[in-house]
C-alpha cells in the first residue's frame, strides 16, 4: 500500500485531471447556456492536433497553445452555428463533430507531415507541461466568479434556464449561447493541447481516448457547477492514478497479479458508488438541449 | 430546401451503391500488368513508428525498392502495385478488405491479430485471392499466417535490460492486454531472470480495448509510475502509447552524460526516437515477412499456412546501431549472442506465454 499512496500519486492525479478540468469547464459554459456539448471530445482532438502541429511548425509551444485554442473555438463555432442558428439536434451535431475529428487530423497530418494521423515528435524543450495545469486550476475560481458574480454569468445562466423570460428581459439569447459554446471550444482546445504538447510530445490519432466524455460525466456529476465539477474531475483523476499505481504492484493473496481488466474497472466502479451513494440527483439547466426560437 | 436535401441524399446513396458496383472486378485506372497488393493496417495506423510502420516498410520496399524515408531498402523492387487502407475504427476493417477483394487484387494483407477473424470470413468468399495475415492464424487454403516468435526476441532484450539495470527493477509496458502481448512480456521476463534471478519486473497494460494502442498520455503515466517504483529500464510493446514511455525516460533525464533510465523500443527499430535513452529495440521484421509474401505471389509461389519467423530467420532480434552502440557493452552483447545461438540450437526453450 505504501508504494501506492505517495507524492507521485498526487502529481499523477493532477496531470490526469488537468485535461478533464479544462474540458469540463468548457462544457459548463456551453451547457449552462442551454447547448448540450457532446462534442468536447472532438474539440479536444482539434486542440491537440493543432497545438502539436503549430508547435512543430513554429518551434514555440505558446504559439501551439494559442493555435490549439483557436482550433477548439473554430470547431465549437460549427457546433454553435448548427445548434443555434439552424436549431439542429445538439446531440446529433456533437456526435457528427466527434466523428469528423476522428478523420480530419489524420487527413491534415497526411497533407502536412506525410503521415496518417500523427504529428512528428516535439523536442522536450518545446513542451509546456505546467502552463495548461495552471490555466486549469485558475479557471475554476474564475469560472465561478464569471458565472455567479458578473452580469455576463447571470445572463448565460438565464438563457440556459428560461430563454423566453431572458429574451423578454432583453437578454440576447442567441448571442449568449454563441458565447457559451465558443468558450467551451476554447477551453476544450487548451485541454487537448495539454494532451499533445504538455503530457505527451506528439499527436496520435484519437489520442483523447474518451476523455471528452469523462469530462462530460464529471460535469453532470458536479451538477454543472465549477468547483464541484473540478472535484469530480479530481476524483476521476485520482481513481485513474490509483489504478495506474496499483497495476502490477498489488497482488492477490495467492500471489497472482490482479487482472488488468479488474484494475481498470476501479475508476468507473468508484464513480458509480460515489454518484449513487453520496451525490444525490443532479439537475441540468432547464432549457438544456432545447433550441430557442424567438417568437414572431 | 427540404426537398433539395432529400433528393441530394438519394442521389448520393444511389451513387454509393451503383458507383461501387461499376468498379466490380477491375482495377479501375490501375496498371493491369502489375500484381496488385492491398494492405489493411491495424488501428494504430501506418506511422505508429512501430508495428504498422514495419509492415508499411515491407510493402513500400516491394513496390519501390525503397524505405519510406526514401533510402534503399536493400531489396529489389518487385513489379507490384500497392494500395493501403488505414481503418479509422475496427468496424471499417471488413469493408476495406472486401473492397480489395471485389476489385480482384492478387494479394490482400491484413496487419494485426484483430483482423484474423475478419479475414477468415472474407477469404472464404474469395477463394481465388491470396490473403496474408500478420500476427494472426487461419487454416484456410488461401491464407498465409505470418507469425513471429516475439518471445525469443523479447528474451534477448530482457537479458539486456537486466544487465543494464542498476536498481534491479525493470518495467514492461504492454498496450492491449491480449495473448500476443503476453508473449512479449513472458519472453522479456524469462530473459531478465536468466541474467538476474532476483530481478523485479513491473508489468503494466495501457488498456483492454483497442484505444490502448493510441494513448501516449496514459503510457507516460504508467511509465512514470514504474520509474517511481524503481524501474530503470522499460520495455514497451504498446504501439503509439509506447511513445509515452520514451517521453517518461527522457523526462527522468541524464547524469554525467548517460541517461538514468532507458526504454526498449518494439517492432520497428526505434533507437532514433530519443537517441541516448533507447537501450535497444526488439525488432520484429514484419517488413521482411511482408516483402517475402509479396515476392511469393509475384513468383507464383504462394503457400498458405504458417510462415514462422524466429531468431533463426532473423524474424525477430534486437537492434544495434549508431544511436545505441555506446549504451551496450561488449560483455552485454556477448552474453546475449550466446543465448541467441542457444535458442536457435534449441538448448534454451523460451516459454510462449500466448499458448500457455
Amino acid at each position: 500500500m505504501a508504494e501506492i499512496f505517495t507524492i507521485a500519486l498526487i502529481w499523477s492525479t493532477i496531470r490526469l485531471s488537468t485535461p478533464l478540468i479544462l474540458a469540463a469547464l468548457g462544457g459548463l459554459f456551453s451547457e449552462r447556456s442551454g447547448v448540450i456539448n457532446i462534442a468536447l471530445e472532438g474539440m479536444m482532438l482539434a486542440g491537440a492536433f493543432t497545438a502539436a502541429a503549430a508547435t512543430y511548425a513554429a518551434g514555440n509551444p505558446l504559439v501551439g497553445l494559442l493555435a490549439g485554442m483557436a482550433a477548439g473555438t473554430l470547431i465549437a463555432a460549427i457546433h454553435a452555428v448548427a445548434c443555434i442558428r439552424y436549431q439542429a439536434d445538439q446531440v446529433v451535431t456533437g456526435t457528427a463533430i466527434n466523428i469528423l475529428m476522428l478523420g480530419l487530423p489524420a487527413f491534415l497530418s497526411g497533407a502536412f507531415f506525410l503521415s496518417s494521423g500523427s504529428t512528428p515528435q516535439i523536442p522536450k524543450e518545446q513542451l509546456i507541461p505546467r502552463l495548461p495545469m495552471v490555466i486549469a486550476f485558475v479557471m475554476v475560481p474564475l469560472s465561478w466568479y464569471v458565472l455567479y458574480k458578473t452580469p455576463f454569468g447571470l445572463r448565460l445562466r438565464s438563457v440556459g434556464e428560461n430563454p423566453e423570460a431572458a429574451d423578454a428581459a432583453g437578454v440576447p439569447v442567441a448571442r449568449m449561447r454563441y458565447a457559451g459554446v465558443l468558450l467551451s471550444g476554447l477551453l476544450a482546445g487548451v485541454g487537448g493541447a495539454y494532451l499533445s504538447i504538455g503530457q505527451s510530445s506528439l499527436f496520435t490519432r484519437n489520442m483523447t481516448s474518451g476523455r471528452g466524455f469523462i469530462a462530460l460525466a464529471a460535469l453532470i456529476f458536479g451538477k454543472w457547477r465549477p468547483v464541484q465539477t473540478m472535484l469530480a474531475c479530481l476524483l476521476f483523476g485520482l481513481t485513474e492514478a490509483i489504478s495506474i499505481q496499483m497495476q502490477g504492484v498489488v497482488k492477490l493473496p495467492s500471489g497472482d497479479d490482479i487482472p488488468v481488466q479488474f484494475i481498470q474497472m476501479v475508476p468507473y466502479v468508484l464513480t458509480i458508488i460515489v454518484l449513487a451513494g453520496f451525490i444525490g440527483s443532479s439537475r441540468p439547466p432547464q432549457a438544456l438541449g432545447i433550441p430557442y426560437q424567438k417568437e414572431r | 430546401m427540404k426537398l433539395a436535401f432529400w433528393s441530394a441524399l438519394v442521389v448520393l446513396c444511389l451513387l454509393a451503391v451503383f458507383g461501387a458496383a461499376c468498379n466490380r472486378a477491375n482495377y479501375a485506372a490501375d496498371d493491369k500488368s502489375k500484381v496488385h497488393v492491398g494492405i489493411v493496417f491495424d488501428i494504430g495506423g501506418k506511422d505508429d513508428r512501430s508495428f504498422n510502420a514495419a509492415a508499411f516498410a515491407g510493402v513500400k520496399c516491394a513496390e519501390t525498392g525503397k524505405s519510406p524515408d526514401g533510402t534503399s531498402c536493400g531489396k529489389p523492387a518487385l513489379n507490384v502495385l500497392v494500395r493501403d487502407i488505414e481503418p479509422g475504427n475496427p468496424t471499417s476493417i471488413e469493408p476495406a478488405m472486401r473492397a480489395f477483394a471485389e476489385r480482384g487484387y492478387d494479394l490482400i494483407i491484413g496487419v494485426g491479430f484483430a483482423q484474423a477473424p475478419i479475414m477468415e470470413q472474407v477469404a472464404k468468399e474469395y477463394p481465388n485471392i491470396h490473403f496474408a495475415i500478420v500476427d494472426g492464424v487461419s487454416n484456410l487454403p488461401n491464407v498465409a499466417s505470418l507469425v513471429f516468435k516475439e518471445h525469443e526476441g523479447s528474451y534477448l532484450v530482457g537479458m539486456l535490460a537486466a544487465q543494464a539495470s542498476r536498481t534491479g527493477t525493470i518495467g514492461f509496458l504492454g498496450g492491449m492486454d491480449i495473448g500476443l502481448i503476453h508473449r512479449f512480456e513472458g519472453g522479456y521476463e524469462e530473459g531478465a531472470k536468466a541474467v538476474n534471478p532476483n530481478i523485479r519486473i513491473i508489468q503494466n497494460y495501457v488498456g483492454v480495448t483497442d484505444s490502448a494502442w493510441n494513448n501516449p498520455g496514459k503510457g507516460k503515466e504508467l511509465s512514470l509510475a514504474q520509474i517511481g517504483k524503481g524501474a530503470d529500464v522499460i520495455f514497451t510493446a504498446a504501439g503509439n502509447s509506447g511513445l509515452g514511455a520514451f517521453d517518461a525516460v527522457e523526462q527522468a533525464g541524464m547524469q554525467n552524460g548517460r541517461a538514468t533510465h532507458f526504454v526498449i523500443g518494439v517492432d520497428s527499430n526505434q533507437n532514433m526516437v530519443k537517441p541516448g535513452f533507447v537501450l535497444t529495440s526488439m525488432v520484429k521484421r514484419v517488413d521482411n515477412a511482408v516483402y517475402a509474401i509479396v515476392q511469393d505471389v509475384v513468383n507464383h509461389n504462394f503457400q498458405a499456412g504458417f510462415h514462422v519467423y524466429g531468431l533463426d530467420k532473423d524474424g525477430v532480434g534486437y537492434a544495434v546501431d549508431d544511436y545505441n552502440k555506446s549504451l551496450l557493452s561488449p560483455e552485454m552483447i556477448k552474453r546475449v549472442e550466446e543465448a541467441r545461438s542457444k535458442i536457435i540450437a534449441g538448448q534454451i526453450k523460451v516459454t510462449d506465454k500466448m499458448l500457455n
